[in-house]
Parts: C-alpha cells; structure tokens; sequence
C-alpha cells in the first residue's frame, strides 16, 4: 500500500503543468502534479497538495488563438532607417537596455519625471480654462481664462528650459548600488546626439563616483551603418561591444584610482 | 493574423513614455486651445475669427474674418459685423445701415448683407425689428482669404472632420518625437 502511495505520487507527467487550456511552463521545478487519482486514498493528499500548489499560483494561460502579446521585449528592433528620430531612439533604446539589464544598475527616473509633472501641469491649466468657460460663457470668464492662459504659456517656457538646460540630452541616469551599502551609490549618465540627415551617432557615457563626486565621462561617434543592416533591423551583436567598451574604460580607471 | 508593425515602437514603450505619449497628445491641443483662448481675451469677442458665408463682393464663401470687440470702439455705419440672432446659432456676417444712438451711448442698429436687395429685418427675431449691442460678436478688422474653405468642407461632411482628426490623434500617439 505504501509502495502504491509512492508510485501514485510521482506518477502525475513529467514537467508542465496540466492547467486549464494551453501548456505553460510555469513552476517547472515541482510541477509534477497529476490528474488526482482517486484510488490512492488520504496519504497521498498531503504531498499532491503540496505539488499542485504551484500549479495553483500559475494562472490558467489564454487559448492560443486570441494570444497577442502586447510586450515585444525580444523582437530584434527595426525601424525605418531612413527616419531620423526613428534610428536615434532605437540605439539610446538599446544602450538603456545594456546598461540595466547587462550590468544590473537601478534607473532613476527623476529627469523624466520632472518633464512628465511639467507637462501635466500644463495641461490641468489648459483643462481648467476649458471647463471656466464652458460653465460661466464667455465675457464672465474672462479674468480666469487670462490667467490660464498666461499660466500655460509659463509652463511652457518652464518646459522648455528644462529640456534645454537640466535634461540636455540625458536619456538614462542610472544607479549603482554599493555592494557594502556605506558609500552613496556611483551615477551612470547617458547621452546621445544624432544631428539631423547626419550618420554620425555620438553617444556619451558619464561617470559620477558617490563617494568622491568627481565625474568622467567617455564617448564614440559611429556612424549609423555600422549598427543597422540593411532592412533597418538593429544588430546588437556590433552594437553591444560598443556599450561594454565604453562602460569597461570608465570602470576600469575608477578601479585604478 | 494582424501584423500590427506600427504599432512596434508603442509595444516597447514602457509605462512613463506611454504616459509622455498621451501628454503630447495632450498638449498639442492644449496649445491650439490656449491659443484660441487667449484670442478671445485680447480680442474681446467671443469668437475672434470667422469663416464667411456670403457678402460677396467684399467677401467670399470661405474667407477667415479676423474680429475684435472692443467696449471702446463705438459701430458706425458702414463697418461690417458679425451679429448672432437670438435663437440662431450661426453669426450673420453683414454691414450696419442705420444707427440710433442714445445719450448714454446705447445703440440700435439695422444691417444689410453687401449680395441682398432688401435688409435683414427679415432674418431677424419676430417683432425685432433693430440689433443691439448685446447681440454682437465682434467687427471685422482683417482677413485672409480661402483658407475658411476647409473649415466648410469640415462641417458639412462630419464624417470627414472625425476620419482627419482621428488619423491625427493617432499618427501623433504612435510617433515618437
């Protein structure tokens, strides 16, 4: 009987859970919970409950016909490449992707989210005026829409100072946390510039050390051909030797130091 | 299977670049909004720029009238306005005729588009038989021709104003600047 019990737990297939619908590979370690069997009695209803519970926290996965992921993460990038802006997101795209994902630092996203609050203030003005005059017609509500008016148009010249001059052209600003948890954590910049109807992309990587706040940066200028093939498809293998090359110089002197 | 390739920049976006996407959105109307606005509060009229209808031969369907409606500037005849019936919602524009002005400064006037043989005593309410103050939009100070033309277009085939604003709103939440 205690052989029986045994045989009936492992005997539930191998891998994959038997969810509702399409296969997953959710849980694989310990997914080897069966149809439950129904001749093999209590003892064995401890150690089921204990396999199927992954199955349990795996939700049941869509059909297969609706399936449209909406997340492309994988997808080799490709674009348009004669679109200028196009190309230029694309490769300060990627690099953003190295840096967090290679090299593991934690983005911060102060930068942009200080353009973002701008730009919604702007717009709860603009949406404020709207609904003044829609309740109170026209000669009424003449000092708010002044205000409203003069006030979006402040916002935008905040705007417009703030991209020029507090973001530059910084994408990313990323963090490394100190292993030790003492030293505040080092700054990662980056930026980039392609110049109009022009090939040549200049990325540039800058280096702010937490503890003695001293900055580096480093930077190449490649033409665009060299990353892109010709159907506009980003080939990361020319582009990510690119981003370790010009993270490891950085690095390598801070070790030096 | 639709192979939605536009829309492949969007999928890679994540949640704050979505949000910025929208606020784009939002912003070029606010612009065009707060434009607008801001033509009224310096124009005074509610209204600061129509598209004409008919007095032709001074003006012609389609033409943009730029208005303003100043306190200060008293109507005289021979000025062309732009007046709303009451009851109606589309302005008229036509010239002033007559004019009967009180001491205090209160006006009753009578108009007559430049292309009709008779006034417009016509148009008007029943039993109304001059405009007042109150009943002005704004007096016409320039104009640009033609370009109203669009604007026509655009109101008497709505279905062509959605297909153009909506291709618009889309073109600028998908595009990345």
């Amino acid at each position: 009987m205690a052989a029986a019990a045994v045989q009936g737990g492992r005997s539930g297939g191998s891998g994959g859970c038997s969810g509702a619908g399409g296969a997953s590979n959710c849980g694989t370690g310990s997914g080897r919970s069966g149809l439950l069997d129904k001749r093999q009695g209590l003892t064995v209803l401890p150690r089921l409950i204990v396999n199927s519970w992954p199955q349990v926290i795996c939700p049941p996965q869509p059909p297969k016909v609706l399936e449209l992921q909406w997340k492309i993460d994988d997808k080799p990038v490709k674009i348009d490449k004669w679109d200028g802006s196009a190309v230029k997101n694309s490769l300060d795209d990627s690099a953003k992707k190295v840096l967090l994902e290679k090299y593991k630092y934690v983005e911060n996203f102060g930068l942009i989210d200080g353009r973002l609050t701008i730009c919604t203030i702007s717009c709860f003005f603009a949406i404020v005026a709207l609904i003044w005059d829609y309740m109170h017609p026209f000669p009424e509500s003449k000092p708010v829409l002044a205000l409203c008016v003069i006030s979006y148009f402040v916002m935008m010249g905040i705007l417009t100072i703030y991209t020029s001059y507090k973001e530059k052209s910084i994408f990313l600003v990323a963090h490394r946390k100190d292993p030790t948890g003492m030293d505040p954590d080092d700054i990662w910049q980056l930026s980039s510039s392609l110049k109009r109807f022009d090939d040549k992309y200049t990325l540039k990587l800058t280096f702010i050390s937490g503890r003695t706040k001293q900055q580096r940066e480093a930077e190449f200028t490649k033409s665009i051909a060299k990353f892109f093939d010709h159907s506009g498809t980003l080939v990361m293998d020319a582009y990510e030797p690119e981003i370790s090359r010009l993270h490891d110089s950085l690095a390598i002197e801070r070790k030096i130091k | 299977m639709l192979s939605l390739d536009f829309l492949d920049d969007v999928r890679r976006m994540n949640k704050r670049q979505l949000y910025y996407q929208v606020l784009n959105f939002g912003m070029i109307v606010s612009s065009a909004l707060m434009i607008w606005k801001g033509l009224m509060v310096i124009t005074g009229s509610e209204s600061p720029i129509v598209v004409v209808l008919s007095m032709e031969p001074a003006f012609h369907r389609g033409d943009l009238l730029f208005l303003t409606n100043r306190v200060e500037d008293p109507i005289r005849v021979g000025e062309i306005v732009v007046f709303r019936i009451e009851g109606r919602e589309i302005p008229i524009v036509h010239r002033v005729l007559k004019i009967h002005e009180k001491q205090n400064g209160h006006i009753k006037f009578l108009t007559k588009g430049d292309n009709n043989a008779v006034d417009d005593r016509g148009l008007y309410k029943q039993g109304q038989h001059w405009l007042e103050k109150k009943d002005v939009v704004g007096r016409a100070r320039g104009f640009v021709p033609y370009i109203g033309i669009v604007t026509i277009l655009m109101n008497d085939y709505p279905k062509f104003k959605y297909a153009v604003l909506f291709l618009l709103g889309l073109f600028v939440l998908v595009h990345r600047e």
